[in-house]
């Protein structure tokens, strides 16, 4: 009887022509995109959050990587240097010109790159692509407002100097998260970003394949359309909805319908049976999650302990408990992907017996007398689920009780707070060295031991890294001292390995050319398109 | 009357200046720094670097101490303006005006609707008492008492989709549009229990005074008697329930906002917790105990309207 | 003499009313049954380690997502654990988190209510606003941010207490968790509970036996035994069945938000978000906590019923 009542309820509701948003007669392919946080800050200088996620869509990078991984023109069309890789010339293209068709400056280069640096703007990743150039440092702690190091030499000619040789400075700006803007529209008098300038509501001007047509931040939806005066190919899309969808579940739904072809970022435990393995799947990325562990706190600054909880952990029964269905692969070294992975690296073994040992060897003797150990960055299911199996993993072998781990809502917390000893992270690389690769995850100048690892600093790693980042890209050198860094670093037990990441596509099957690179940007936007036939 | 609401407003008034207070010194000293978290919930190759995360938190004005900051806070507030946030810099006043109107639209309309079909439910019930509808009814309000508004959402679009092969319901088109309506239903079940049963005791109780049981004796229609003798004394509990109803629906519109993608106050909090942006959840605050607060007064002022009596006991108890 | 000659009617009518009150209760069969199905719940809660069929954490990462079968009743959920293992062991949780919410809610209650209804006045004034400023704050709102802002500062306090005198008590703070959660709904439910003792003192100040008896120099604390107590037992036992219920599902709304309980200590309300992660593909990792919190708050919600049925005093007259 009342299941009888609650079933016409809905079928009364359904009745009732229950369908969202007609589909629009659309002359050409839309393309659904579902957003998993209502973001508010679509500024393209900000250089992280969700929203940068799409920056190629709407802005022109300096130059790119193609499918290949080659390095291909851009905004610039030549970028040399001097011999000792120190003074670079980049040469900006003479087609390349903003949606009104005005050409883009090395004016716009510039100063969307010191605008970028200064504290103000809250650029969270200009460091790792500036970060060389002479005055960066001033300017990016609000000491300086322009690098000394940035010249323009004329309309189309910059020259920057960097602090210290760098072989890869090309590869490095080869990134969409840096790409010059029109720097009058964005830049107010005080040499401060003006607020909203981003909006198409104040007439933003872009450069890339597609501009902005409505953005209602407070609904959390944005349509591009293609921008006429593009300088690259033509876009095949006639219009990109990023809808904000923040519960996993209906995104699911909606993708299974064909309401959403793609998303920014989707992960739940069931999303292979629920979407299939292609959704996840794409080519295997520069880059590695771990679990890094903070050797200043106790009771990480045993070794021993370190030893025990490594080899307790089972590294085929922390896949199964994270991603029994794929796409990632166990993590084993630091290294992935690029030339020079250590093809011989002794891997950490799983050993209770051996851990049991380290532990009883360790200055606490016994698990009771450890303190509670604590995870942050337990951000996804997919981590959530792995934490809880490598908790209860050093709760059967080695007794340890109390394990805590800080979900979603709570991460602000961060690796400030006094208790946190383990930090689940990601570390990689955007350029295919593994030099670059260690010195920004295992060097101790590296955010990576500064934060996660609290500090970690081995001075013989630094050395050979350090010694291995001035030997030309094609010397051997270069590849075998970084090897050398990587295994002494294997010898501090650091690190609980996890796995080594793909760059998802996060689109269904009829969603074609929708590649991405190591910055999670579609490589090249302007040849998506759909195959209609494929769409539910 | 205006003297009455006057005093209402000047005894608020310190109130909300102990809850803002309260709030702001909860988030300022316990929460995360909202800069910091710009950089730390990014993924790993985002470079910490805690001199430049001083800069920023400088050039934003956030190293100053608590009472400055809170003092300029306020003053900003008394003239209407909520500041910016913290995470978009986008003006707090803007992201208000466009959440508010949302959920004070669905939240009102599912108040209205859960009390109407409430209090129709519950009279039906009490008039049937001990009879077959009287038990379906209660076991549907019991039902829908039992299951929360985060699972009972999910659910319904589930069958929906799944079930009836319908489109998610999802997004924002006004309130005449049809997507509303799973919204609308998911917010109401879970209150729509309360009203029931507040109108069926009504009934019951009114049921059992004299000049009730004499005018059903001498043959009158059970509709004229419900509509003459019943409503009134069976609104007085109900109206009594709205503050509660409300609070309710701010709480279920934080929880499930999200699920149905309504641009509302419930999904903009949940947003704004995760990421710290204080001057959002400060603003939030403040409107949703005005919404409270507002309520409480015309549940006070209508108390006269429908039932003397009982609005005269109810301030002699207050005194 | 006088003494005597009050107490002696006063007590043979609270004996006949608790009779009373019970032959009401025990007619209503709703109530009975709620009565049943909270009991079963508080004797899950108390034996819940000797009950369970498998530890609440031992995870068989070869048995994931089982759907219910004899080995495991309510099925697996994704790391292989046996839910009904834990959703008995949630029935501990809810019942702790509960209690303790409504005995501190209670008790901050009782404190200011009485202090608002014995002084009066300017007191009582204070009172009132404190209970208006209290119901009208968004409780859910508050509560998160309650949470949110200060469960690192205590994390960080008691782990720096722990290391200081390295005093077991300070290392597991998954009872910050608890704390945390059920002070926080404590601190937003204790209103009701003033008003009730509040209200039950003002009335019992004004009956003219009372007065009398003060006027016969019967002190404070008699006044209180004999007539504030006996009068209050009735609305404030109602409560207490109605605020349980109430605080298990603000309980699940937390931990389904995220702030409160943590995993791997489950709640009905972590459980429940876990659940509605996979349920499209496996409904009973859902079903199996959803169906315990609403079986759980629809019997509290018949017992109270029942139970303001029997002793509601306004039913009397």
């Amino acid at each position: 009887m009342k299941k009888r009542l609650l079933g016409s309820l809905l079928l009364g509701l359904s009745m009732l022509g229950f369908s969202p948003a007609a589909p629009q007669a659309a002359e050409g392919q839309v393309l659904n995109v579902q957003h998993p946080v209502l973001e508010q800050n679509w500024s393209p200088l900000q250089g992280g959050g969700h929203s940068a996620r799409w920056m190629s869509l709407w802005w022109a990078a300096p130059m790119y990587f193609d499918k290949d991984g080659q390095l291909t023109p851009y905004v610039l069309s030549e970028v040399t240097s001097d011999a000792n890789y120190q003074v670079w010339s980049l040469k900006i293209s003479a087609k390349a010109v903003f949606s009104d068709g005005s050409p883009i400056t090395a004016d716009d280069v510039v100063g969307t790159w010191n605008l970028s640096a200064r504290p103000a703007t809250k650029h969270s990743r200009v460091n790792l692509f500036l970060g060389d150039v002479t005055g960066f440092e001033e300017v990016s702690l609000g000491k300086a407002q322009d690098m000394t190091g940035l010249k323009v030499v004329d309309a189309r000619t910059i020259e920057v100097t960097l602090v210290r040789a760098d072989p890869i400075f090309d590869q490095k700006i080869a990134t969409a998260l840096i790409a010059p803007v029109k720097i009058a529209q964005a830049e107010d008098a005080n040499g401060n970003e003006k607020q909203d300038w981003w909006m198409p509501q104040n007439g933003v001007v872009v450069s890339g394949p597609f501009m902005p047509e409505s953005m209602d931040l407070d609904k959390g939806v944005i349509t591009f359309v293609p921008n006429p005066n593009f300088f690259g190919p033509k876009p095949k899309l006639s219009k990109i909805v990023v809808t904000t969808v923040s519960d996993p579940s209906t995104a699911t739904l909606m993708l299974r319908r064909g309401t959403m072809d793609a998303a920014t970022e989707l992960i739940t435990p069931t999303i292979i049976q629920d979407l299939g393995p292609g959704f996840l799947n794409g080519p295997a990325l520069a880059k590695g999650q771990q679990f890094w562990f903070n050797p200043n706190r106790a009771p990480m600054d045993d070794i021993n302990v370190r030893k025990a909880l490594v080899m307790a952990v089972n590294p085929k029964e922390l896949a199964l408990a994270a991603f029994p269905d794929g796409p990632f692969t166990p993590a084993s070294q630091i290294l992935n992907k690029v030339p020079g992975v250590d093809a011989s690296y002794p891997n950490y073994p799983y050993d209770p017996e051996g851990a049991k040992a380290a532990l009883a060897a360790s200055k606490y003797g016994q698990s009771g007398r450890l303190p509670k150990i604590m995870f942050v960055g337990i951000s996804t299911p997919t981590h959530e689920a792995a934490a809880q199996y490598i908790a209860e993993q050093w709760r059967k072998v080695l007794g340890i009780q109390g394990v805590e781990m800080k979900p979603a809502i709570e991460t602000y917390s961060g690796p400030d707070q006094a208790s946190v000893q383990i930090f689940r992270d990601d570390v990689g690389t955007r350029v295919p060295d593994a030099v670059s690769y260690l010195m920004g995850s295992i060097h101790s100048g590296s955010g990576n031991a500064r934060n996660k690892m609290g500090g970690y600093q081995n001075a013989e790693v630094d050395s050979l890294l350090e010694s291995a980042s001035t030997k030309g890209v094609k010397d051997p050198e270069r590849i075998s001292l970084a090897q050398k860094a990587q295994r002494l670093f294997r010898d501090d037990w650091m690190y609980i390995p996890y796995y080594y990441d793909v760059m998802s596509k996060w689109a269904m099957p009829w969603v074609k050319n929708f590649d991405k690179n190591d910055d999670w940007q579609v490589i090249e936007p302007w040849n998506v398109e759909i195959d209609e036939a494929g769409r539910p | 009357m205006r003297r009455y609401i006057l005093s209402r407003l000047i005894r608020w008034i310190p109130s909300v200046f102990v809850l803002l207070l309260t709030i702001y010194a909860l988030v300022f000293f316990g929460a995360g720094d909202p800069i910091k978290l710009i950089f730390l919930q990014a993924p790993g190759d985002v470079a910490y670097d805690p001199a430049r995360v001083e800069a920023i938190r400088e050039a934003a004005g956030l190293n100053r101490p608590f009472l400055v900051q809170f003092g300029d806070y306020l003053a900003n507030v008394v003239q209407g303006d909520f500041g910016n946030s913290l995470v978009s810099g986008r003006s707090v006043n803007s992201m208000i005006q466009a959440a508010l109107p949302v959920t004070l639209q669905i939240g009102l309309s599912a108040i209205c609707i859960v009390s109407l079909l409430g209090i129709a439910l519950g009279v039906i019930a009490g008039l049937n008492q001990n009879k077959l509808l009287d038990n379906v009814i209660v076991g549907f309000a019991m039902i829908i008492w039992g299951i929360p508004v985060f699972v009972s959402g999910p659910l319904i679009i589930v069958v929906l989709v799944l079930g009836f092969n319908q489109d998610v319901p999802y997004g924002w088109d006004g309130l005449f549009s049809p997507l509303v309506l799973v919204p609308l239903l998911v917010l109401g079940l879970n209150p729509m229990a309360l009203i029931i049963r507040q109108a069926r005791a009504g009934v019951l109780e009114v049921l059992s005074e004299d000049y009730v049981r004499t005018a059903r004796a001498k043959g009158i229609p059970n509709l004229q008697v419900v509509l003459r003798h019943i409503m009134r004394p069976v609104l007085t509990p109900v109206v009594s329930q709205i503050g509660l109803l409300v609070i309710a629906t701010l709480n279920n519109s934080i929880l499930i906002e999200k699920v149905f993608g309504l641009p509302g106050l419930g999904r903009l909090t949940e947003t704004a917790i995760k990421s710290s942006d204080y001057p959002v959840i400060l603003a939030i605050v403040l409107i949703f105990s005005v919404v409270v607060m507002t309520s409480n007064l015309l549940v006070d002022i209508s108390y006269p309207l429908l039932d003397p009596r009982a609005a005269a006991k109810r301030t002699e108890n207050e005194e | 003499m006088t003494e005597l000659a009050i107490q002696g009617p006063q007590e043979d009518r609270q004996i006949s009313l608790v009779q009373d009150a019970f032959a009401r209760l025990a007619a209503n069969k709703l109530a009975v049954l709620g009565m049943i199905l909270v009991a079963v719940l508080f004797i899950i809660a108390a034996f819940g380690p000797w009950l369970t069929p498998y530890d609440f954490l031992d995870q068989d990462l070869m048995a994931r997502n089982q759907p219910p079968s004899w080995n495991h009743w309510f099925g697996t959920d994704d790391l292989g654990r046996d839910i009904l293992s834990r959703v008995i062991y949630g029935a501990r949780t809810a019942v702790v988190v509960a209690f303790s919410t409504v005995f501190f809610s209670l008790i901050i209650g009782l404190f200011i209510g009485s202090i608002g209804g014995y002084f009066g006045g300017k007191v009582d004034a204070f009172v009132v606003w404190l209970i208006d400023i209290t119901m009208s704050v968004p409780s859910l709102l508050v509560v998160i941010v309650i949470n949110v802002s200060l469960k690192p500062s205590m994390v960080n306090w008691m782990d720096a207490k722990f290391m200081e005198t390295g005093n077991e008590f300070y290392r597991n703070t998954i009872w910050v968790d608890f704390i945390l959660v059920f002070g926080s709904m404590a601190l937003i439910k204790w209103p009701k509970a003033a008003r009730i003792i509040r209200g039950q003192i003002m009335s019992v100040r004004n009956k003219n036996y009372v007065l009398a008896a003060e006027a016969l120099g019967v002190s404070t604390p008699n006044i209180i035994r004999r007539y504030v107590i006996p009068n209050s037992i009735g609305p404030v036992i109602v409560y207490i069945s109605a605020a349980l219920g109430e605080a298990m599902v603000l309980e699940s709304s937390f931990s389904f938000l995220g702030v409160g309980v943590r995993p791997p200590i489950p709640s009905w309300g972590n459980m429940i978000s876990d659940g509605l992660r996979v349920w499209q593909l496996y409904p009973h990792v859902l079903a199996a906590p959803a169906a315990a919190l609403a079986v759980v708050t629809i019997a509290f919600s018949f017992l109270g019923d029942g139970l303001n049925d029997a002793l509601n005093p306004r039913q009397w007259k």
